[in-house]
């Protein structure tokens, strides 16, 4: 080949190709509403409280960003909303060895900023991040009922029973040493407030996804607590 | 020859790694801040910033210095204009310097970073392109005097060469892909679309544009080598470099809201983007062997093929074992990506801006021989660390995918026991990294001065 083929190669396949990425970024765009719910006006106030505090500075969204803090991407399809905000206000005075610091922000942009959070984690990511494949639960073999409700339930989104589940609340891989209280147990998940002053952690109903009747709800608290308490 | 204009290439030189010194030391800060994220004064983020941007700016800076050498040498003339230079170097610092100012303060108290005219006043809250509208619109300004005081320089003698061409065209692709991260979007998928327009179709274009050239430059400048058969391997490099590059953009399109089709584009056309990256490792040995003749500038040369080597190890090796989506969906904004972003910075960029400092340096200074040691020493203790950044760095990125990706453990877990180890090497090798950067930095500012003993 000779030089002035290679130069003419090189220019005119580039042009080429970035003819071709024109295409595409026009059908791209063209097609990324439906692929995501409709962008309110609390939803793009929340996308800029998180351009102000520079969030990305430490965290991932959509996998991309800094990889000091866990990626934002589907946070609130595992944990209630009221916690993230809480979690975000403060989150030292959630889980004091939180390695985020308080920012500063205020109670309305904290709102705005779930409400994006929400939006986001009902983009259409072509399954990402995907289900760990691998994952082991926590029982094994033999399951006790409480044990299900646990896995059910999602507890493990925040606490973890030896080395698995997540960090936003204590490890509970002891605590029937700790709190060997049934009826301790019962009224804390009902509601925490009335044995932890100002616990994060959302109550029973909170966590519910279809209604249940009353008898229902005092049997699996019951179930609950006789599991925990046999963490040992 | 000796050109006056040589002064300004030398001031950017000069800039550009003062800057350097500040983000290793920041990057320094940051791996400590992964044990005690209270540290320092400075958040995590805000020093992460200062590290990403020291990075970019400092290697903008050093292609614009070998950019003021290679155009006056290869047009055989002063610049365009020498005082149009001078503005645009002290116009570039002042600006760089208050966004540094702007990032601080925002650290100190978020709240400073209000919003006026639709954007944030000292960072806009986006990695890599933190700095604020005010001064993007400032950076374009000081690269387009830039553009025209080169472009007016080949002008003056028509005598275009394929160098100068390549270089000056990759540095007007990178002006132009600025402008796609300069406007507000409401959509967060969208925002991240346009986003790697500017980090994709920069690193794995334009400055691979601007690198392909500057090593044909070195080549021939150490090694007397043929320029038409340089010319003509430089065009076959810049060539497989868009042409798997810029659909390439698509490994970054697998996961943020946008369609499935992008799966196909990204994997097939990322996944060559090695081969331009090999054939500049052929290219660098093959000159070299095919030049008879003593070597003056040894260490120069040295430098420009590990140049060669380390770009297509840390972009070429490091970015290819993620690049297809089924690796990518488990490793995607993992310390894989880490690992990966470090080598490839410092094999394509780093190495590049250090070869061309010690290749145009003795011209610059009016010596022919000059001590080399110093050269030699700054290099192996700069990569060697490196090395030992990554190897950990890709460890923890292993363990991260393997744990918390496969197996479902908690991303707060992971790091903070599972991964600690690596943490503690990252730093130690940093101060590792960051001795050779002093060697440099002093060998920088004597080279040339004292007679060869
Ligand atoms: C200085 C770094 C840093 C900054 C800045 C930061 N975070 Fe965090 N964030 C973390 C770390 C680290 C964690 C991991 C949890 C821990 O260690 O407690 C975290 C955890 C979280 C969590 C809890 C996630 C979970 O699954 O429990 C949320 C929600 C969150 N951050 C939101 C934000 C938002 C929104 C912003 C911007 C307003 C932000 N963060 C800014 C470091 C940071
Ligand atoms: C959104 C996060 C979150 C979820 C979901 C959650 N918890 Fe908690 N949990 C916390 C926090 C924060 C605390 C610490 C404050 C407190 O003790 O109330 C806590 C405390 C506890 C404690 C007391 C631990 C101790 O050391 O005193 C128990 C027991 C407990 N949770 C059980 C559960 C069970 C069972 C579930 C599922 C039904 C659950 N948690 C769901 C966040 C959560
Ligand atoms: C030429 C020099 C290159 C440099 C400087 C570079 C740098 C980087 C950096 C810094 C990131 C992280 C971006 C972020 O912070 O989010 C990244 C991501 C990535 N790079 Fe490169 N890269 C280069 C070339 C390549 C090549 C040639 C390939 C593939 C063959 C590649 C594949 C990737 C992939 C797949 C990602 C995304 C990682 C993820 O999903 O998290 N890179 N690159
Ligand atoms: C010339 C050498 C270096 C280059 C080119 C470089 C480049 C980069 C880049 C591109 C990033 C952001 C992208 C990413 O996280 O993938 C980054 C982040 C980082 N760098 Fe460096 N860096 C260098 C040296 C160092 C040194 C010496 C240290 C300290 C030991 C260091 C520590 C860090 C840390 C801790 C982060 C944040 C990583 C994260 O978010 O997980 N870097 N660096
Ligand atoms: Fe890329």
């Amino acid at each position: 080949m000779s030089t002035n083929a290679a130069k003419n190669l090189f220019i005119f396949g580039s042009l080429l190709c970035f003819a071709v990425l024109i295409i595409l970024t026009i059908d791209t765009i063209g097609k990324l509403d439906e692929r995501a719910p409709e962008i309110t006006e609390e939803v793009n106030a929340g996308k800029k409280v998180w351009h102000k505090y520079d969030c990305i500075g430490c965290h991932t969204i959509l996998g991309n960003g800094s990889y000091f803090a866990p990626d934002m991407t589907k946070t609130t399809d595992r944990k209630p909303k009221e916690y993230l905000k809480k979690f975000i206000l403060d989150p030292r005075s959630i889980k004091p060895d939180s390695a985020m610091p308080k920012l500063g922000l205020s109670e309305d942009e904290a709102g705005k900023l779930i409400a994006f959070l929400e939006w986001i984690s009902k983009v259409d990511t072509n399954d990402w991040p995907p289900q760990p494949i691998l994952a082991l639960s926590i029982a094994g073999r033999t399951a006790i009922a409480g044990q299900v409700l646990f896995q059910k339930y999602d507890c493990v989104a925040c606490h973890q029973i030896r080395g698995i589940g997540g960090a936003a609340g204590p490890d509970l891989t002891y605590i029937g040493l700790k709190r060997p209280d049934i009826q301790w147990h019962i009224k804390h998940l009902r509601n925490p407030e009335s044995v932890i002053p100002d616990s994060a952690m959302p109550r029973f109903d909170d966590l519910l996804e279809d209604e249940l009747r009353d008898e229902q709800i005092e049997k699996e608290l019951k179930e609950l607590a006789e599991f925990l308490i046999t963490l040992k | 020859m000796h050109y006056q204009s040589h002064k300004i290439a030398l001031n950017f030189y000069t800039a550009a790694l003062l800057l350097f010194l500040v983000q290793v030391v920041v990057g320094i800060i940051a791996a400590l801040q992964f044990m005690w994220p209270d540290f320092f004064i400075l958040n995590f983020n805000t020093i992460r910033t200062l590290h990403i941007n020291a990075l970019v700016v400092w290697l903008l800076m050093g292609m614009m210095g070998a950019t003021y050498y290679v155009i006056p040498e290869e047009s055989e003339t002063e610049l365009w204009s020498i005082p149009l230079a001078h503005v645009q170097f002290w116009a570039t610092v002042l600006t760089v310097s208050a966004v540094i100012i702007g990032y601080i303060v925002m650290g100190l108290n978020p709240q400073a970073n209000i919003e006026i005219l639709g954007t944030r006043l000292l960072n806009e809250g986006r990695e890599y392109i933190e700095a604020p509208r005010w001064a993007d619109i400032l950076i374009v300004v000081s690269i387009l005097l830039f553009l025209l005081n080169n472009f007016m320089t080949v002008l003056k003698t028509k005598k275009f060469t394929a160098v100068q061409g390549v270089l000056l065209g990759g540095l007007t692709f990178l002006a132009l892909m600025y402008l796609p991260g300069m406007f507000y979007t409401k959509s967060m998928v969208l925002d991240q679309f346009w986003w790697w327009w500017v980090v994709h179709l920069w690193v794995e274009g334009s400055w691979e544009l601007i690198a392909a050239a500057l090593l044909a430059f070195m080549l021939h400048k150490l090694l007397k080598a043929d320029v038409r058969v340089l010319a003509k391997w430089m065009y076959i490099e810049v060539g497989l470099v868009l042409f798997t590059g810029i659909l390439g953009l698509g490994h970054h399109y697998y996961w943020i809201g946008t369609p499935r089709y992008w799966l196909w584009v990204g994997g097939v056309f990322s996944s060559l983007e090695p081969v331009p990256l090999l054939l500049m490792v052929w290219d660098a040995f093959r000159t070299t062997r095919e030049t008879r003749g003593v070597v003056e500038n040894k260490v120069g040369l040295h430098l420009t093929v590990a140049h060669a080597i380390f770009n297509f190890v840390g972009a070429g090796l490091w970015g290819v074992v993620h690049t297809l989506p089924q690796v990518n969906k488990w490793t995607h904004g993992t310390q894989i990506t880490t690992a990966h972003g470090h080598l490839a910075f410092y094999g394509a960029y780093v190495l590049l801006i250090v070869a061309m400092i010690y290749v145009t340096l003795p011209s610059i200074r009016g010596v022919r021989q000059f001590r080399q040691s110093g050269g030699y020493q700054a290099f192996w203790w700069m990569t060697i660390s490196m090395i030992f950044i990554v190897i950990p760095i890709t460890g923890a990125g292993m363990v991260q995918t393997y744990l918390e990706r496969l197996l479902g453990l908690d991303y707060v877990t992971v790091k903070a026991s599972y991964n600690l180890w690596f943490w503690i090497f990252r730093a130690l090798f940093g101060v590792g990294f960051l001795v050779g950067v002093l060697i440099m930095v002093k060998d920088f500012f004597t080279l040339g001065k004292k007679p060869v003993s």
